[in-house]
């Protein structure tokens, strides 16, 4: 018996099967006919929010002939699996995102339904939400998505006890007051703003503030339009040297780098009285309430992020998720279905359940049911920042396709932990 | 012994019994089981190995994000990876790890291995103590650590004459402890179980001897144990290499490969530039880079240390 014949035969075989798989998962693409009948898929990010959206899905399939069905993909690997699934048979056909970057390189690849003919039938289908929230799903003027779940802004929180303790008695309003209180709480040996530097995006909200007061939302809009000749701009190394002051005075305490958001260990120095502040997005107050609901409701504060004398950025600009949105895949076999699905967005039914689960939506009804909200004031709070702010600026590494994330929290997690000064960092933005 | 050793050896057919059977059933040297005994495993090996392995090499030399097809670029991918600098980094801590893993779990894993070995009061209990890290996954380990590890409320937070501000994953160093030291707690368990049924192979007789010669114990451990655990020694190297290699759910979970590169190992800089940045081309050459180093690794143990020649550590017994 002639062994290795069989094994060079066996090898050649598996190389020739190799590449025709190749080929085959290359040009497979996708078909509306391979798509189940009367099913309509969901891709989901999966936490503890999908409770409203199987309802919502429930209440749809009650009378829809066309089923829909809620597929739960968790959080953290969410964007990568909706990379990998989106141009094969299995693709979903509605997908929830981020909007801006999350969604142009699908559109880049004709991958996603344009809305603009919908809403023409429907004009509701946008007048219905703030148009600064509607806008993050505009691609080169075209609408690709309807705003569901809610907006979350960007706040700087504080434990009010430590602060009232320590005998400040409001929260900075500029920056050089946040200087004097870390100054304050930090000759009081806390930790004067907590930091989950461990999980790198809390980091980058500080640079998002910076640059947009300092420098206006002008700035981050022109690097995102291709010009990074921003980066090294005066306004762009006055925010750099702003930020590094901060670090240097000791605002984060020295072991922010071990320190999570993720696994409660930022939200706990905040609820324990071991840190002042914490810069974060309006999920803390929902993050502190399932830890300590008494916490959140009595000791919790929160500001705007302070404004910074002679900066361009207006002091109401915001940042953080605009919002989160639906979008249509392009090969759904049911569009008219998945378009009158996306109508329940703005329903006062969706509102209703949004608002009692501590979620935010962006729709002109949203108002009317505040008062009904988890916790009234600081819903309400929260939505006169979205409606007044002049510009709510899309966080970073949502705003840039996924492909930048990496070096974008890698920039600034370096930079904080001083591995890297103002040159680095404006290298590492200007390669993206 | 003896007669263990003469029945492997005695010649096929030579008990007598056989006589007037068709010979080719027990398998004589000269027809050994057909090829078609080995088809299921080279099939699966085949379907899960060999093709994704062709199917990444291919992919190497294109650009793909995973929409649309891929487009070749001929060597673009290859000569930007070996101009990355977190690449050339990554196989230095990639180098660092198995080392440091080797050195840390070897010593520990063949002491507590023959210790497992013997017949000591308490030793059964023990033992399975020790086991119990081998039982959970590392995904949960990592978890673990990292709540353990917490600077404000974990451990750091209590010992600071030992962790200083507690800062022990936000430096180079002390996070690359850290996964070494989380390394040796899970695995030191399975080279340990290597190591007990390795030198309870050791013959009994040889101890004998060695004390009537006047051989205390640390003389025999490093005179018999030792090098009747030779054998054992390379497979557990060897698998270490390869585990070292591929390294990924403590670095992912512990320090995502932080402080800003400090710990972004090879394995780990795959999966980054794969299903982070999605350039699934570059990716790709990572893999073959770390496919040829794990083999070119293992070959070469295998030739030093003789192990291709599968002497029996037991010859002349």
């Amino acid at each position: 018996m002639n062994n290795h014949g069989w094994v060079a035969r066996t090898i050649a075989g598996g190389a020739a099967l190799a590449l025709g798989l190749t080929m085959a998962g290359c040009s497979g693409g996708s078909g509306a006919s391979s798509r189940p009948e009367n099913e309509l898929h969901v891709a989901m990010y999966g936490d503890a929010g999908n409770v409203v959206e199987q309802k919502m899905i429930d209440a749809f399939n009650a009378t829809s002939e066309v089923k829909i069905v809620l597929d739960k993909i968790p959080g953290g690997e969410y964007q990568s699996k909706l990379q990998t699934i989106m141009d094969t048979p299995t693709a979903p056909d509605i997908f929830f995102n981020w909007g801006g970057g999350s969604i142009k390189s699908f559109v880049d690849a004709d991958l996603v339904l344009p809305l603009d003919d919908f809403i023409k039938e429907d004009p509701q289908l946008k007048d219905a939400f703030l148009p600064s929230v509607f806008e993050t799903a505009v691609i080169d003027g075209k609408s690709y998505g309807v705003p569901m779940r809610g907006t979350q802004p960007v706040m700087l929180f504080n434990n009010s006890k430590v602060l009232t303790d320590a005998g400040i008695s409001n929260p900075p309003a500029t920056w050089e007051e946040l200087l004097e209180d870390v100054k304050i709480l930090k000759d009081k040996g806390i930790t004067p703003i907590a930091l989950g530097a461990g999980d790198r995006w809390p980091t980058l909200m500080w640079f998002e503030y910076l640059y947009d007061r300092v420098a206006g939302e002008g700035l981050f809009q022109k690097a995102l339009e291709g010009d990074s000749s921003v980066w090294e701009s005066e306004e762009s190394r006055k925010a750099l040297g702003m930020l590094r002051e901060l670090v240097d005075a000791g605002a984060f305490g020295t072991n922010f780098d071990s320190v999570k958001f993720t696994d409660g260990g930022s939200p706990a120095l905040l609820a324990s009285g071991k840190a002042g502040f914490e810069l974060m997005g309006s999920w803390e107050y929902s993050t502190q309430q399932s830890n300590d609901a008494a916490f959140a409701a009595e000791v919790l504060g929160y500001s705007e992020f302070p404004k910074i004398d002679g900066g361009k950025g207006d002091e109401d600009n915001l940042v953080g998720n605009t919002n989160n949105f639906y979008s249509i895949h392009k090969n759904t076999r049911y569009p008219e279905t998945a378009r009158d699905f996306l109508k329940l967005m703005y329903s006062d039914q969706f509102v209703q359940e949004q608002v009692a689960i501590g979620n935010l939506p962006t729709t002109t009804n949203t108002e009317k049911f505040l008062d009904k909200a988890a916790d009234p004031e600081y819903a309400k709070y929260q939505f006169s920042l979205v409606k007044e702010a002049p510009s709510f600026q899309l966080s970073w590494d949502q705003a840039y396709p996924p492909e930048a994330t990496v070096t974008i929290l890698t920039a600034v997690s370096q930079f904080f932990s001083g591995q890297i000064d103002e040159d680095g960092f404006i290298k590492a933005m200007q390669s993206l | 012994m003896t007669t263990t050793l003469a029945n492997r050896r005695r010649p096929e057919g030579a008990g007598g019994p056989e006589k007037g059977r068709p010979t080719r059933r027990v398998g004589s040297s000269s027809s050994r089981p057909g090829f078609i005994w080995a088809l299921p495993a080279t099939i699966f090996f085949g379907l899960f190995a060999l093709v994704p392995l062709v199917a990444v090499a291919v992919l190497s030399f294109t650009s793909w994000s995973g929409l649309g097809d891929p487009k070749f670029v001929g060597l673009k991918n290859w000569e930007a990876l070996f101009e990355d600098p977190v690449m050339l980094q990554s196989l230095w801590l990639s180098l660092l790890f198995i080392v440091l893993g080797i050195v840390t779990q070897t010593p520990l894993s063949i002491l507590l291995g023959v210790w497992a070995a013997g017949n000591q009061k308490n030793r059964a209990i023990l033992s399975a103590i020790y086991f119990v890290p081998l039982l959970l996954s590392s995904a949960a380990i990592s978890v673990l650590w990292r709540a353990l590890l917490d600077p404000n409320f974990g451990i750091p937070g209590q010992m600071s004459w030992l962790f200083g501000d507690g800062n022990v994953l936000g430096t180079q160093t002390g996070a690359i402890a850290v996964l070494i030291f989380v390394g040796m707690w899970q695995f030191t368990p399975f080279h340990t179980l290597i190591y007990q049924g390795a030198a309870r192979q050791i013959p009994p007789v040889l101890y004998q001897a060695a004390s009537i010669d006047g051989a205390g114990t640390v003389r025999q451990f490093f005179s018999i144990t030792l090098p009747q655990l030779k054998n054992s020694i390379v497979t557990s190297v060897i698998l270490m290499v390869v585990g070292g290699l591929t390294t990924f759910e403590t670095v992912l979970i512990l320090t995502n490969g932080g402080p800003g590169t400090g710990t972004t190992i090879t394995a780990f800089h795959m999966y980054q530039e794969a299903f982070r940045r999605f350039d699934f081309g570059t990716g790709s050459a990572i893999a073959l880079v770390l496919v040829v180093i794990s083999t070119a690794i293992s070959f070469a143990v295998v030739r030093v240390s003789g192990y291709d020649k599968m002497r029996s550590s037991m010859e002349g017994l």
